[in-house]
């Protein structure tokens, strides 16, 4: 927080790389130079691209294996935004090219070169314009990545656009039979999201005012680089305080300072009713909760996910999906406190009934790959409720750690589901490309036939059912202790829920890998798992040990980032919220002095 | 090294052992030896390892805290040599000093009881998360009950490691399962599994040492579904059965819902307290200070470790006065915090909080229902018996599922009157339902799984009632003598090939090791001895149970039931014991193929039996010098635990004697006598009807043909709850997918087809109107000219009319924009 580091000096070239590189190379691909008939090379380039950019992201990560750090390594602890990126780019607009990482982001974005890399080894089968998908592909991996990094809100919208488009013709083109119709369910339900979140990203940056906040503030939110010191700075901040109008901003860390502030413009002005933050909040949450997806918007996900190819269905379950929760985390809390405070029952409720609703349809799916779209929409009702328990209000004595403990509990479970769901997703694939159908009825006795293959699958699938020593326990047993503070009844919904989870994972681990024969279609295509494959799984079910074991290793990255931004609005919940007029307290504490006095 | 430091080190080497034989016979399983045979000596080398350190943590325990008559009217002094012993463990300095300076006061006996403090150390190994004050970890909590466990544990292992060695050989090379059908008709042929079963056990092992070694409940939660995983392995070992993946499945679930029940226990405890360690954590709270953990939370040692609501859970029950006055002191924290503070007495005398530390015990429970088999959760452990018999005998009999039994035990101190009153009430329900059935049970393992349900109602019930020692003692007896009877059944199931007892009969003539030390292992069960002299081990423990269960009685006359439940269970231990020893063992033997090709066993199998009934005999017997269980269990007894406890909340008054109280004088002869009495009449049922044939049974069922058939089909358990959640559940499933396809993917069909309608209306507009705009505008503008030529009337009052409509139409118009161009 403090801009005595000169390390924060900023760096341009590690986080644009990592956004970039897949663009650019993904220009390159796209140049009739390659010869589309060379599928290989163009598979190897892809692989090669995600493979660097995820070796630069844990380059930023984790320092300790790569020796002494540079500058825009990430620093264990610091809780605020580091390698932070800042150029002018739309300037009438006050619009910045900002990107930076902090503890909430960084792991998401080694998550997704993690799983961007695994999806392009996992792309070998698909034979259909290897070229185009290629491209596609990368355009996909810098909009995602880009989405994470940025910290303007016009920027974060744009990436967040980018991101869409390479989607819809992924599922379009390279989909199953219904891929059409799923294509343009995805699209118009995220369309719908997107206009939403536009609307809402406008009425918060005409009604912003950047005037409102102090010279720390100001530094704090990268408004006025913390990287300019004496004069230069004082020139940069006395151009904000000079100025006549009303300076509006898009800096998302900056629009979270004046969220917070006692005299927020964003709870004062009212709309049709209701003050503005409110309005805010909800376009902002719809857009974000189609992404997660919670119930009753989340119909988008189970039949993208059956007809997408195996690779994009994982990087959909492991990263598109953490968008949306990212997107609450980072955005509509620090934003609009006030909202999220009065309408934290909705975020709270929206993921138990995810949940619940989730769990029990994935119970009822015939189809494979559906079920396991089924938990990730139960899973990732996990991550709402965590980030929804703001517990640390008046009757708890504002104590913010029971909330603090859901907050990481939700981001742990976004990484672990990143892993186990792209893991499971992994897992149906291969045996979608041998059998060719999905049908849970139709298999049984895969253990005897693919031993290893069903050992890794039946341990990625005990993630998903969050067995402990796995990593889908931790993020699932945080949350749902942290619940209880804020609403005993929706805990115990949520506690509820782990009967229905043990049920469709076991149920559906009985069907495909137990039993004693095969009985669907093809069973002597049935054949063990290739060395490609095993090097996809492996590194998924390493992780989701070592995550499950040490979860430590994650939590050192979070916290410190999680615990600062919840302990603020605890804070805001007793200083502003509740205490709102220090004014009226005098005026009471005069009343009794008079009172005393006579 | 001192105390503290050597026991968390022996035992927590002793726990990874088996983990690393899990590990190398995971990897290497199938490479050691030909096929995999030398994973058995992996896994038995892994689990002697844990023995041996168990056995050296033992030692040095008896040498640091040497076990002492505990005469009963002395009680409370030779405890409290052991609690001053405890001085050396730097985690009870405190509690030691408290202790200490009750020494002088010997006059009040309560007084006294109220202030021993058991011998215990407890740390943290390393932490799962942190945030806040709040901290998840895995840690350590030993005192005796913990170290006599692991040697209890690791002992059976042992013998059912090697045991299983021999009965597992048919693994090692291809097996040919005749209870599989193909769709070709054939039976399923399949490598062997020699080293997969050895895996898994030693995961097994490896679990259930964490949940005993576990420092708090988070860690005894995350190695109960650990636990809960192996047996699923275990259970669905030949998972090419339906019957056994079904079976394995069931148990997984059916725990699960005992785990929701324990969660929110968990989470009852968390959300007011913020801590889940037993012990108190030094350094370890805010700024350094000791962070207190449940037991003295709840029985804080200024009020002699009585039992009361913590704090924190009047806090919590209270939120809506805590609110209050944090509301009116939120700019001036620190005095809300005092004032808050300094009302929680009062507010605890109010009774805030009580319901929450009932649910929390409750809770708790439910997770020791579903895992010990208890009703109404019952139903997994009878199906449970389609994994392997060594897996019967050490999972789900001996140690597994006494991990419910343990965890009260361990939970014990934060359990009221009321919880401990539901918890006997649930003992004795289950132990009288499982009984019943046991009585009509042909399948010789059915009958051991319902007869093991019994014995853990039996435990079950002997805590509910006061009974801690009591009910400890029984689950380490019970560990051996029930998988020494497990052990006799699979040594005859491999003899025979068959479960049904009605193929056996005269096995003892070719059987005469399994058939004697079976016998020793009914002996034990049904509690056997020459009252008030000596007796097999079953004979103290239930003799424990008897006498605190008559005690309660006689405290609390409306709950006098909970005494006969035992009496009665007693008798019926006795019947269906020996019911199945004469059925199979004696008289003329029923199908003469089996008992011809039958044999005794390999003397790997017949050693462990050996082994098992030595101690099945002399578990329960104190050496002249005081050596013994019981003794040693009073080591570990929690702190103010020891003294009577009355309350009434929920269900009335209720007074929890004083263990010691039923040692005494007439409770304890008319408790021995009466066992004595029941088990004897059970034997001679028994023998009556299926040794010497006076009464036959066939006619007895007939008789009671109703009552034979409900008992037979298990009380319907398993047909009501199909009814009653299964079939709900997958109701309730299909019409979530249904409403996702039926209602909400209608309406995003719909709308999408209203937008290209739409779409097509846009097309139609633009044909039809745009291309003929300029046609349109002429007629249009025609029109309105001849319109409007009807307005101008040249009447003012109309005119004005427009115009004041006009105004109000435009300020409206004007202000909603305004508005929301303010906002926008």
């Amino acid at each position: 927080m403090s801009p005595t580091d000169t390390l924060t000096q900023p760096a341009l070239w590690p986080l644009t790389a990592i956004v970039f590189l897949p663009a650019l190379v993904a220009a390159f691909l796209s140049l009739p130079i390659v010869p589309k008939a060379r599928e290989e090379f163009i598979r190897w380039t892809t692989l090669l691209t995600t493979a660097v950019v995820f070796v630069l992201s844990l380059w930023m990560a984790v320092p300790a294996l790569f020796g002494p750090t540079g500058p825009a390594q990430f620093r264990l602890g610091d809780p605020s935004m580091q390698a932070v990126v800042k150029l002018p780019w739309i300037e009438s607009f006050g619009i910045e090219y900002l990107l930076g990482v902090d503890g909430i982001s960084l792991p998401l974005v080694v998550l997704t070169t993690f799983l961007s890399m695994l999806a392009a080894a996992a792309s070998w089968p698909i034979s259909k314009h290897v070229k185009a998908y290629s491209v596609l592909f990368l355009l996909l991996v810098t909009g995602m990545l880009g989405v994470f990094v940025s910290l303007d809100f016009f920027l974060f919208y744009v990436f967040w656009e980018v991101m869409l488009l390479p989607m819809y013709f992924l599922i379009g083109i390279w989909g199953g039979p219904r891929r059409e119709y799923a294509a343009i369910k995805f699209f118009l339900y995220t369309l719908l999201g997107s206009v939403l979140m536009l609307l809402a990203i406008l009425m918060l940056y005409f009604t912003s005012d950047l005037r409102l906040l102090s010279d720390e503030q100001l530094v704090a939110s990268h408004v006025v680089s913390p990287s300019l010191d004496g004069a230069a700075r004082t020139t940069a901040l006395e151009a904000v305080r000079s100025a006549g109008r009303p300076l509006h901003t898009f800096n998302i860390l900056a629009l979270a300072q004046i969220g917070q502030l006692p005299n927020s413009p964003f709870a004062a002005a009212q709309v049709w009713g209701m003050s503005l933050e409110t309005w805010a909040f909800l376009l902002l949450l719809i857009g974000f909760v189609i992404k997660v997806p919670v119930v009753p918007v989340h119909t988008w996900l189970p039949d993208a996910h059956v007809e997408a190819p195996t690779p994009i269905s994982m990087i959909l379950a492991g990263v598109l999906l953490k968008l949306g929760g990212y997107g609450i985390l980072r955005i509509c809390y620090p934003i609009c406190p006030g909202a999220g405070l009065s309408l934290a029952w909705l975020v709270c409720g929206l993921g138990v009934v995810s949940m619940v609703y989730g769990a029990f349809a994935a119970l009822a799916q015939k189809d494979f790959k559906r079920m396991v779209a089924y938990s990730s929409v139960s899973h990732m009702g996990y991550v709402m409720l965590g980030l929804g328990v703001w517990s640390a209000v008046a009757g708890q004595e504002y104590r913010w750690d029971a909330w603090a403990q859901g907050v990481n509990g939700a981001m742990f479970q976004m990484l672990a589901h990143g892993i186990s769901s792209a893991g499971m997703f992994f897992m149906v694939g291969v045996l979608y490309d041998r059998v060719h159908h999905r049908n849970l009825e139709e298999f049984g006795g895969i253990f005897g036939k693919m031993p290893v293959y069903s050992g890794l699958a039946i341990a990625v699938f005990f993630a998903g059912l969050g067995l402990p020593g796995l990593c889908g326990f931790i993020g699932e047993v945080l949350v749902t202790l942290s619940s209880w503070n804020y609403s005993r009844v929706l805990a115990a919904i949520s506690a509820f829920t782990v009967i229905l989870t043990a049920a469709y994972i076991l149920w559906a681990i009985q069907r495909v890998y137990l039993g004693a024969e095969y009985k669907g279609p093809h069973g002597d295509h049935l054949t063990p798992i290739t060395p490609r494959e095993l090097a996809i799984a492996t590194p998924l079910v390493f992780f989701a040990i070592l995550f499950g074991v040490a979860p430590q290793i994650l939590f050192n990255y979070v916290t410190p980032t999680v615990n600062r931004q919840v302990e603020t609005l605890a804070d805001w919940t007793r200083r502003v919220h509740d205490a709102p007029a220090a004014p009226a307290v005098a005026a009471v504490q005069q009343d009794m002095a008079g009172q005393t006095a006579r | 090294m001192d105390l503290a430091s050597q026991l968390p080190m022996l035992l927590g080497l002793a726990w990874l052992a088996p983990l690393v034989s899990f590990v190398a016979i995971l990897f290497f399983g199938p490479r050691m030896g030909h096929h995999g045979k030398n994973a058995a000596w992996v896994a038995t080398a892994a689990i002697v390892t844990s023995l041996g350190l168990s056995l050296a943590a033992f030692g040095i325990w008896l040498t640091a805290h040497p076990v002492t008559a505990v005469s009963h009217d002395s009680h409370g002094a030779a405890v409290d040599g052991h609690a001053a012993d405890s001085h050396d463990a730097n985690e009870h300095e405190s509690h030691g000093n408290e202790a200490n300076a009750d020494h002088g006061d010997h006059a009040d006996h309560s007084g006294q009881h109220a202030a021993v403090v058991p011998a215990a150390y407890s740390g943290d190994w390393y932490t799962l998360y942190q945030g806040g004050s709040l901290r998840l970890s895995i840690g350590w909590y030993i005192d005796a009950l913990t170290v006599m466990m692991f040697v209890v544990v690791t002992f059976i292992a042992t013998c059912i490691h090697v045991y299983a060695s021999g009965y597992m050989h048919d693994e090692l090379h291809d097996v040919t399962d005749h209870e599989v059908h193909l769709s070709d008709g054939g039976h399923l042929h399949r490598p062997g599994r020699f080293p997969r079963f050895f895996q898994a056990l030693s995961l097994f092992c490896f679990s259930m040492l964490g949940i005993l070694i576990a420092g708090n409940l988070a860690m005894v939660f995350i190695f109960w579904e650990l636990v809960g995983i192996c047996s699923w392995f275990l259970i669905g070992f030949y998972f090419e059965r339906k019957s056994a993946s079904t079976a394995a499945n069931k148990a997984f679930i059916v725990n699960r819902v005992g785990d929701f029940g324990m969660l929110i226990g968990l989470m009852a405890l968390w959300g007011a307290l913020g801590t889940l360690h037993f012990a108190d954590s030094p350094a370890a709270g805010a700024g350094g200070q000791t962070a207190p953990g449940l037991f003295s939370l709840v029985r804080p040692a200024e009020s002699g470790h009585a039992l009361q609501v913590p704090d924190g859970m009047v806090k919590f029950a209270n939120a809506s006065g805590v609110s209050q006055i944090a509301l009116d002191n939120a700019s001036r924290p620190g005095d809300g915090a005092n004032e808050i503070a300094s009302r929680i007495r009062d507010w605890r005398s109010e009774g805030y909080g009580r319901w929450l530390l009932f649910i929390a015990g409750v809770g708790i429970f439910c997770g020791c229902v579903g895992k010990s088999a208890q009703f109404p959760l019952f139903v997994w452990l009878p199906d449970a018996m389609e994994g392997p018999t060594p897996v019967s005998a050490l999972v789900h009999s001996a140690t597994m599922v006494a991990a419910g039994v343990y965890l009260v035990g361990r939970f014990y101190p934060v359990l009221t009157p009321d919880v401990l009153l539901v918890i006997a009430v649930i003992g004795g329900i289950t132990l009288f339902i499982a009984a019943t059935i046991a009585l009509v049970a042909n399948d010789i393992k059915r009958v051991l799984a319902y007869s093991t349900v019994s014995q853990l109602g039996y435990m079950m019930l002997a805590l509910g009632v006061g009974g801690w020692s009591a009910g400890l003692f029984h689950l380490v007896t019970h560990a051996f003598f029930k998988s020494l009877l497990f052990l006799c059944s699979g040594s005859v199931i491999h003899a025979c090939h068959t479960n049904d007892m009605r193929k056996m009969g005269g096995l003892a003539r070719v059987m005469p090791w399994t058939a004697g030390t079976m016998l020793v292992g009914c002996l034990a069960i049904i509690g056997a001895g020459i009252p008030f002299v000596i007796g097999l081990s079953g004979y103290y423990s239930k003799d424990a149970i008897l006498a605190q269960a008559l005690s309660y009685s006689q405290a609390n006359p409306s709950w006098s039931i909970l005494f006969y439940a035992v009496a009665g269970g007693a008798f019926l231990t006795a019947f269906y014991m020996f019911r199945l020893w004469f059925m199979t063992f004696a008289g003329a033997p029923r199908d003469h193929h089996i008992a011809d090709h039958a044999h005794e066993s390999p003397n790997v199998m017949v050693v462990p039996l050996v082994a098992l009934s030595v101690l099945a005999i002399v578990a329960g017997w104190t050496l002249p010098g005081g050596f013994g269980l019981a003794n040693l269990l009073e080591q570990a007894r929690p702190a103010g635990t020891a003294a009577t406890m009355s309350d009434s909340f929920l269900f009335g008054n209720l007074t929890v004697p004083a263990e010691h109280l039923s040692h005494e004088g007439a409770i304890h002869v008319t408790a021995t006598l009466t066992a004595f009495t029941t088990a004897a009449a059970g034997v001679l049922l028994a023998a009556m009807m299926y040794l010497w044939r006076i009464i036959s049974p066939e006619m007895v069922a007939s008789v009671f043909r109703p009552i034979y058939s409900f008992l037979a089909n298990r009380w319907y358990f398993d047909e009501l709850y199909n009814a009653i959640f299964v079939r709900p559940v997958f109701a309730v499933a299909s019409l979530a997918s249904g409403t996702d396809r039926g209602v909400i993917d209608r309406l995003i069909d719909g709308i999408a087809w209203s937008a290209r309608q739409l779409a097509g209306f846009d097309a139609w507009i633009d044909r039809n109107l745009v291309d003929g705009l300029v046609n349109a505008t002429a007629t249009a503008t025609w029109n309105a000219g001849l319109e409007l030529k009807k307005l101008q009337t040249g009447r003012l009052r109309q005119y004005v009319m427009f115009i004041v409509i006009g105004t109000v139409a435009l300020f409206v118009l004007a202000s909603m924009l305004f508005r929301a161009a303010l906002a926008g």
